[in-house]
Parts: structure tokens; sequence; C-alpha cells
């Protein structure tokens, strides 16, 4: 039988020490969850990307955009559903640091492409009709402080308005994202209203639409869908490249650089770090303890239940500070979502997250604890006896 | 109970064989209270531990009360030693952060005893000690005789027929000391507990039965002496 009491009492046989590394430990866990929340965050649109979802851009670039009669012509291909405009607009809301993403979009469409995107307040309908109106994300909601029936007004950068005017929208509906490929930082309005804000030379900007988003019929093959439309447009006048919602989002992930690695290799320095703490504070508590081991085996405890004893305390110390930071972590996502506004709109401490850093505790723990504890179950027990205590 | 045929243990000390038990032959009987007396490095320890499980003779026979311990492996040892054994050492060696009724009843976590079992076992040995009013003192709150008294409560809590006593009043003054030996003999002849107890001081082994003298690993001689009773001189 393992002595757990002793384990615990022994924890506890430096509290200043032992509440030291369990600090060091609470600050390392809670870092280092917040730090892999930032990295998926990043890379949700790719890993939860919808393989029924494709996008059509320019075989150039990006930034080159795609006729308005592509529309029809890709919605009348076999094995397409839905089809749904995406234009970047780029304004800002009074000041230039107020910046958040806006698209024009096509309103009949929107939601049916988007089941992920939940409408948490107002009235999606009255966005469809109402063409000067838009909905607006929940975290743009907690940042500036939109309600229901507030005309925002948005200062455009290179689709400006000739009058020298802000632009206005009237807020129509709230939407809450459920994935991580909808960006609950974004408003969208009306691609109708730009388009004849365009005819009508009110705006600079060039005419058409940046990506048309498909959605795949059941029954069909993505991959063939797209082959099809990628066929339509081959012989121009502007060619198209068809690609997966996971291919397309990964060429944002990649044009941010290597943030995600650079956040993970941030977090892996915590980490080695934070091992040798508690390596440290093990290899201290296996010399002071060694005397009570030379104890234990002469009343007749094993060489396995002593580096149990050892291990299980090592990992007992982890878990206590590990654990803490992991909560905290948890406890906290809200509020930091709040705080990084509508740079990380998707900020979540997921329960991916926690579990891997429950793992990542007991691991440290485990690295910390056996080799001291190997090495105090192979002492003699006369040796033992003769250790300072 | 004890029997000891051609002991031999040696240390290596800095390329040095050094031999501390030199074929040695002893035989210590049920019941008896026998003392190892002996100068520095004559193999007192040793022997002790030897008998106690605690370390493995480099050739001969340890036997105690019937079973050869050279023949054990390590666990083999270590479960023998906590139904057939209980040990008492000079530096007292009780865990620092654990009360007297938590290191009393640290053995008995590897019986097949319930929670409350143990502790009225503890309890018992506490108050046969003495010391029950202070079960919820740590060590350090402890005098060096009553860390010494609980001591001998955990080696007794199991009910061994064997007990150790490595210099057990080393560390304590004449009237602790005294108290100790008087426990010990209480153990020795109301409990009919085997007792062997190294030390080196002859106001000790003048509570003992039986003498024995050893001088650089050999057994010298064996005196048969009418014990003091504690607390006589």
């Amino acid at each position: 039988m393992v002595p757990f009491r002793v384990i615990w009492r022994n924890l506890f046989g430096h509290p200043v020490r032992s509440l030291l590394t369990a600090a060091s430990l609470v600050v390392a866990m809670f870092l280092l969850c917040v730090l892999r929340s930032l990295v998926v965050t990043l890379d949700a649109g790719v890993t939860e990307a919808r393989t029924d979802r494709l996008v059509v851009q320019s075989a150039a670039s990006l930034f080159v955009t795609l006729p308005e009669n592509y529309r029809g012509k890709v919605a009348a291909v076999e094995g397409v559903k839905h089809v749904c405009s995406w234009t970047w607009f780029g304004a800002y809301y009074q000041r230039r640091e107020n910046f958040f993403a806006q698209f024009s979009t096509d309103q009949d469409t929107l939601l049916a492409m988007y089941p992920e995107m939940e409408i948490v307040a107002g009235d999606y309908e009255r966005f469809r009709l109402n063409r000067n109106s838009c909905i607006v994300g929940e975290a743009l909601v907690k940042s500036y402080g939109f309600k229901l029936g507030d005309k925002v007004p948005l200062i455009g950068t290179f689709i400006q308005r000739l009058d020298g005017q802000p632009w206005e929208f009237e807020v129509a509906a709230v939407y809450r994202s459920k994935a991580g490929t909808l960006d609950s930082g974004t408003l969208f309005f009306h691609h109708e209203f730009l388009k004849k804000a365009r005819e009508e030379k009110l705006c600079t900007g060039e005419e058409g639409v940046n990506t048309y988003v498909v959605k795949v019929a059941d029954g069909n093959d993505p991959i063939t869908v797209a082959s099809r439309i990628d066929s339509l447009f081959e012989n121009g006048p502007q060619k198209v490249q068809t690609t997966t919602e996971a291919e397309f989002n990964a060429q944002f992930v990649s044009m941010i650089g290597n943030i995600p690695f650079f956040l993970s290799a941030i977090g892996s320095g915590v980490l080695f770090a934070i091992v040798m703490a508690v390596v440290n504070t093990m290899l201290m508590a296996s010399r002071e303890q060694t005397r009570a081991v030379g104890i234990l085996k002469a009343l007749g405890f094993t060489s396995t239940t002593v580096f149990l004893v050892f291990l299980l305390q090592a990992i007992t110390l982890s878990l206590l500070g590990g654990g803490t930071g992991v909560a905290l972590a948890l406890a906290t996502s809200d509020a930091l979502r709040d705080a990084l506004g509508t740079t990380f709109p998707n900020y979540v401490v997921s329960h991916d997250t926690v579990v891997v850093g429950l793992i990542v505790t007991v691991v440290v723990g485990l690295i910390a604890g056996l080799v001291p504890a190997l090495k105090l179950a192979k002492l003699n027990p006369v040796n033992a006896l003769r250790a300072e205590q | 109970m004890i029997t000891l045929r051609q002991v031999v243990k040696s240390y290596s000390r800095g390329g040095e064989t050094l031999v501390v038990l030199d074929h040695l032959d002893l035989t210590v009987a049920d019941g008896q209270f026998c003392a190892l007396m002996g100068p520095s490095g004559s193999g007192k320890s040793t022997l002790l531990n030897l008998v106690g499980g605690l370390d493995h003779a480099d050739s001969g026979v340890v036997e105690v009360g019937g079973e050869d311990l050279t023949s054990m492996s390590n666990d083999e040892l270590a479960g023998w030693r906590a139904s057939s054994v209980g040990f008492v050492f000079q530096g007292f060696n009780l865990i620092p952060v654990l009360t007297a009724i938590e290191n009393v009843t640290l053995p008995l976590l590897l019986a097949p005893l319930s929670g409350k079992q143990r502790r009225e076992h503890a309890e018992y040995a506490l108050e046969l000690v003495g010391l029950k009013d202070r079960m919820h003192h740590r060590p350090g709150q402890l005098s060096g005789g009553q860390e010494q008294r609980v001591a001998i409560a955990r080696a007794l809590v199991t009910d061994p027929q064997l007990i150790l006593a490595d210099e057990p009043t080393g560390d304590l003054d004449r009237n602790s000391a005294d108290q100790v030996l008087g426990l010990m003999q209480r153990l020795n002849s109301e409990m009919k507990k085997t007792i062997v107890m190294v030390t080196h001081d002859p106001a000790a082994a003048a509570h003992a039965g039986t003498l024995v003298h050893l001088d650089k690993g050999k057994l010298v001689r064996i005196e048969q002496q009418t014990p003091v009773s504690a607390g006589a001189r």
C-alpha cells in the first residue's frame, strides 16, 4: 500500500519552496494553454473547414476581382447547391485603429451557406430585406457596443464614397459563430448595395467580387464539382481557381507568416524552463528525503512503493500547480476573448487544450520525478538510513 | 531463533576491501535480551543489519525464526521485515513530517487491517510507551526520549517477535535512557520479545541478560548476567 499521507506531507515539508514551484507551474501552464489556444484559433479556419464548401477565386490572384455574372454561371454548374459572394470592403469605424473585417455578401444565401452562423439578436429576415442594413458578429458588439438599429458609420479606404461621406449600415441582426471557419468579428452587408453604388459611380473601386463560396449539393464529390467550375471558365474571360475551404483558408494562415510556429516555440521554451525548475525542486526533495526512504524500507516498504511515493509526489506537485494554471486559462477564456477584441474574436480554451494541458502537467511531473525516484528506489536501506536528514 | 553460520560481510572503500564480519557464528535463543558490545568497527551494527534483513551477507547463512534471509530477494526481505522485525535506531528515525501516531501507523499500512483497526493498534502501542497524550505531536515537538519511545511504539505495533535496537540510548540523557531501557526490558520480560541491542554503553548493556562481545568482526565471548532493573542506578 502506498502511504499517501507521506506523499502529501512531504509536499509541504518545505511549504515556501513547494508553493513557489507550484506558482511557477501555474504561470507556465496558464501561458501554455493561452498560447495553444491562440494557435488553435489561428488554425481553426483550416482544421474546422467543411468539405462541402468550395471557394472560387481568380486564377491570377485573390486581389483580382471576378465578374458579377459568374455568380449565375457557377450556380448553374452540376452539383452546386448555393453560391455566395464575398467582397472585401476594408473600411474602418471612426478611427483607423478601429479596424475590423467587413464584407459585402449575398444576403439570400449567406445563412444557408454557413450553418455555423447563429442569429442571437435581431432578425436575419430584416437584414435580408433591407439593402442598407448589416449583420455584425458578437465580438464587434462587445468591442464597439453596437446595438440593433444603430447606424454604423464606416470610412472607406480603397472603396471610398466620392462625396467624402462615410458609408452607413443599420445593424439588423447580431450573429454568433459556432465554428472557427466563421469569424465573429465581421460585419456583412448587401453586395447589391455596393454594386449599385459602383454602377452609379458613387464610389471608387473595381466592379466584381473577390470570391464566390460554393455549397456542394449532397451526394456530389467536391473535387469533381471544383473541376467542373474551373473547366467552365478555362477559356476566359477570367480564369478561376476553385479550392476547398481548407486550402483557401490555409492561404491566410501562411500569409501571417510563422506566427503559429513562433507561438509554439515560445510555449516550448516556457515548458522547458518549467521542467528544469520542477526537476531542481524534486532533486532537492530527493536529497532531503533519503533518510525517510531508508525508514520506509526498514519498515518493509518495497523499492516499487518507494519509487511510487516519490514519483506521485512529483506528479501531485505538478498537478497542483499545472492544474491550477489550466483551470485559470479555462476560467479566463471569455475575459481574454473580450480583451483580445477583433484580433482573435474566436479565441477559446477548448476541451482539447485542457486535456493537453493536463497531460503536459502529468508528463512534467513524470520527467521531474522519474530519475530521483529511480535513484531512491535503488538505494540500499542501510545507506539511506545513514543520510543526513 | 537467530542463527548465524560462517557469516562474512565486507565493504569496499577507496579500492580496499574491509572485512567487517569474518566467518562469524552466533546463536541467540528466543526470548533473550542480548546486548552486542565491542569497539567501533567491530561489526556490531553490520551484524544487526544482516539479522534485520537490511543488508545481504557476502557468504554464510543468516537464519531468523527459521527463515533463511540469505536466500531472499530484496522484495522478499522487505515483506519479511514488515511482519517479523521491529527496528529502534540511535537517531530515532521518525519521519519528521508525520505526527507520532502517523509514524506508528506506517508499518500497519502493510498489514491487512482497516483504517479503524490501524488507528486502534497505533493508539494502543503509544499507550504502552506512555505517549498517547502526545500522539498528535510531530517529532520536532517531542523530547529525544519521547521520540525514542515513539520509535519503540512503531517497532512493536505490528507485534513482531524480534526487536533490533542500534544504540537506542546513544542520543539520550540518563533519565530518558533509563525510561527507554525499562521499556525494552518490559517488552522482553512481559511480552517475551527477543531483543538484540547494539550498545557501547556498559550501563545500557547491564539491562540485558546476555552480552555478546565482538572485535574485528569476530566473536570474542558471550556472557550471561543478571540484568539490572531500569532506574536502579
